[in-house]
């Protein structure tokens, strides 16, 4: 027994560890001054970052990754929120259907349902051209998210304020407007932070179907990664968690926790 | 009328996974069964090709028990690595908790390519561990951390720990300590209480997470391809390679479909075994 409770606390200190460790290294190998990733590192340097901002595959990657996550989480941000209106308020018997169906993206393996739009898309007649089928894909992936969210933090609410806002006379959809959304806000946001974060970091849907010309980020990366060693993807690595990051803490100051 | 009005909810949602999600699938299905053909993704008619050739082929065929077993060590690992965290937190003073869930959750908002890059740093011939551990001259020759089922592994269970910490933290926090207040109280000792009380207690918890990750696990294609090297093939890794690189997609399709059929069998049997009620 005495032996027992330090031994449990290495292994616990050992897992946080183990989680930390690889996402500090690529930060810390971001700053390897040398050319090769070697380590201990050849001195401290900015120098990757600034290979990096030079570099317009990665450049063009970033801001595509980010109009692509914004336009998909707009999107899944309207039609969760009103599922997620639905599944609380006004689903009776089919409220597990309506459940598992708006899971279904998060439950069935992400690079089995991009093949499967894959091979729709080109049935249909319009393969990944014209960034549909890679939209669609993204919109998708993020959906679970807002309902998730969304539903979490209806369900935390009494539906008589509205009702109240209703028999003052005001009409269905000022009431909403004026009294839920409000009260839902904090759902809102943060299901519109996790469903950006999923679409900017999403591999499996990006990966088969990206069209020809501009990829997202982590497509680029992995490209780049299959063939180089250099810290450059280590510096475009924390330029994308250090973006994650700020978009974190702002929510969180904003919104605060729910 | 009222009905109607409230339907429109969930209308857009319901068309779009209906649309992309349960057509799509089908698709699949059908897929599967189509004549193969050259120079083309497939070819006119329906044939079982698809399924014979990835079971007469032994580099096919054996990739599927490989990839159960990746899929089985790695959840076995995450489960002990995630027990005692989740026992932690959900013991935790209310002010270490939030802190605590902060680094379970933070690899989640880091891309998995990213994670899996820095397992190759950490573990590459020339990486972090390596490098240390020869420059101590503990070592001559780099230890084979990579390329391999082991750095595969190890990978994949950082990837999808938390995964299994969530359900099991649930099942934990939901537990009424005054049932192991009460076991204490009757003289049990703490290694008891675990085995009698709080292990059973929270079985749906590793249950949910068990088969979450062993699905996430065997699906999994960026770590095995970045961590593996494609030197550890895993059915998931072939099924990209014959859609992708070698447009064979009534085959890819097939293999999909195995893989799938074969997750559910391992899921159903791990059910079973643990009892799980089906409601």
């Amino acid at each position: 027994m005495r032996l027992a409770t330090p031994l449990l606390t290495f292994i616990r200190v050992s897992v946080y560890v183990f989680l930390l460790a690889p996402i500090v290294i690529v930060v810390l190998a971001s700053l390897n001054a040398g050319n090769f990733l070697t380590f201990p590192p050849q001195g401290l340097s900015l120098r990757w970052f600034w290979t990096f901002l030079q570099n317009d595959v990665f450049i063009d990657a970033i801001i595509y990754s980010a109009v692509l996550a914004l336009c998909a989480t707009a999107v899944s941000l309207v039609i969760g929120t009103m599922a997620a209106l639905y599944f609380v308020r006004h689903a009776t018997r089919e409220a597990e259907v309506v459940r598992v169906g708006m899971l279904l993206p998060l439950i069935l393996p992400e690079i089995l349902t991009a093949i499967a739009l894959l091979f729709f898309f080109y049935e249909i007649g319009i393969g990944t051209e014209h960034q549909i089928a890679l939209f669609t894909g993204h919109v998708l992936m993020t959906l679970p998210f807002v309902f998730l969210n969304v539903t979490t933090s209806l369900q935390g609410r009494d539906e008589s304020v509205e009702l109240a806002a209703r028999t003052l006379g005001a009409s269905r959809y000022t009431a909403f407007r004026r009294v839920t959304l409000p009260l839902i806000a904090p759902g809102l946001a943060t299901g519109g932070i996790f469903a950006f974060i999923i679409s900017f970091d999403t591999f499996g849907i990006s990966f088969i179907l990206k069209g020809a010309g501009s990829a997202p980020l982590p497509i680029q990366l992995y490209d780049y990664l299959r063939f180089n060693f250099t810290p450059e993807a280590a510096a475009v690595s924390t330029v994308s968690i250090l973006l994650t990051l700020v978009l974190v803490t702002v929510s969180d100051l904003v919104f605060g926790r729910e | 009328m009222k009905r109607l009005r409230s339907s429109l909810l969930i209308a857009p949602s319901a068309a779009l996974i209906f649309l992309f999600i349960v057509l799509p699938y089908i698709t699949v299905l059908v897929m599967s069964f189509r004549a193969p053909a050259e120079g083309q993704p497939y070819g006119e008619g329906f044939s079982l090709e698809g399924y014979t050739h990835f079971f007469n082929e032994s580099y096919y065929a054996m990739s599927l028990p490989q990839t159960m077993f990746l899929g089985l060590l790695t959840t076995l690992v995450c489960l002990v690595l995630a027990y005692p965290v989740a026992l932690h937190i959900a013991f935790a003073s209310k002010r270490w908790r939030g802190f605590l869930y902060g680094i379970v959750l933070s690899p989640l908002l880091v891309g998995i390519v990213v994670r899996s890059y820095g397992w190759t740093i950490l573990l590459g011939n020339s990486g972090v561990i390596n490098s240390t551990l020869r420059n101590m001259g503990l070592i001559q020759k780099p230890l084979p951390l990579m390329y391999n089922d082991f750095g595969v592994v190890l990978a994949l269970a950082h990837v999808f720990l938390p995964f299994m910490v969530l359900p099991l933290l649930s099942a934990l926090q939901a537990m009424d300590p005054a049932i192991t207040q009460a076991a204490r109280s009757l003289g049990a000792s703490r290694f008891t209480i675990f085995r009698r009380v709080t292990f059973p207690v929270s079985m749906p918890g590793v249950q949910s997470g068990c088969i979450l990750v062993f699905v996430l696990a065997i699906s999994s294609y960026v770590t095995p391809a970045l961590v593996g090297g494609m030197r550890v093939k895993t059915t998931t890794l072939l099924v990209v390679d014959a859609l992708i690189d070698q447009f064979q997609w009534p085959f890819g399709s097939a293999m999909a479909l195995i893989l799938a059929v074969s997750a559910g069998i391992v899921v159903l049997i791990f059910a079973r075994l643990t009892r799980m009620k089906w409601t």
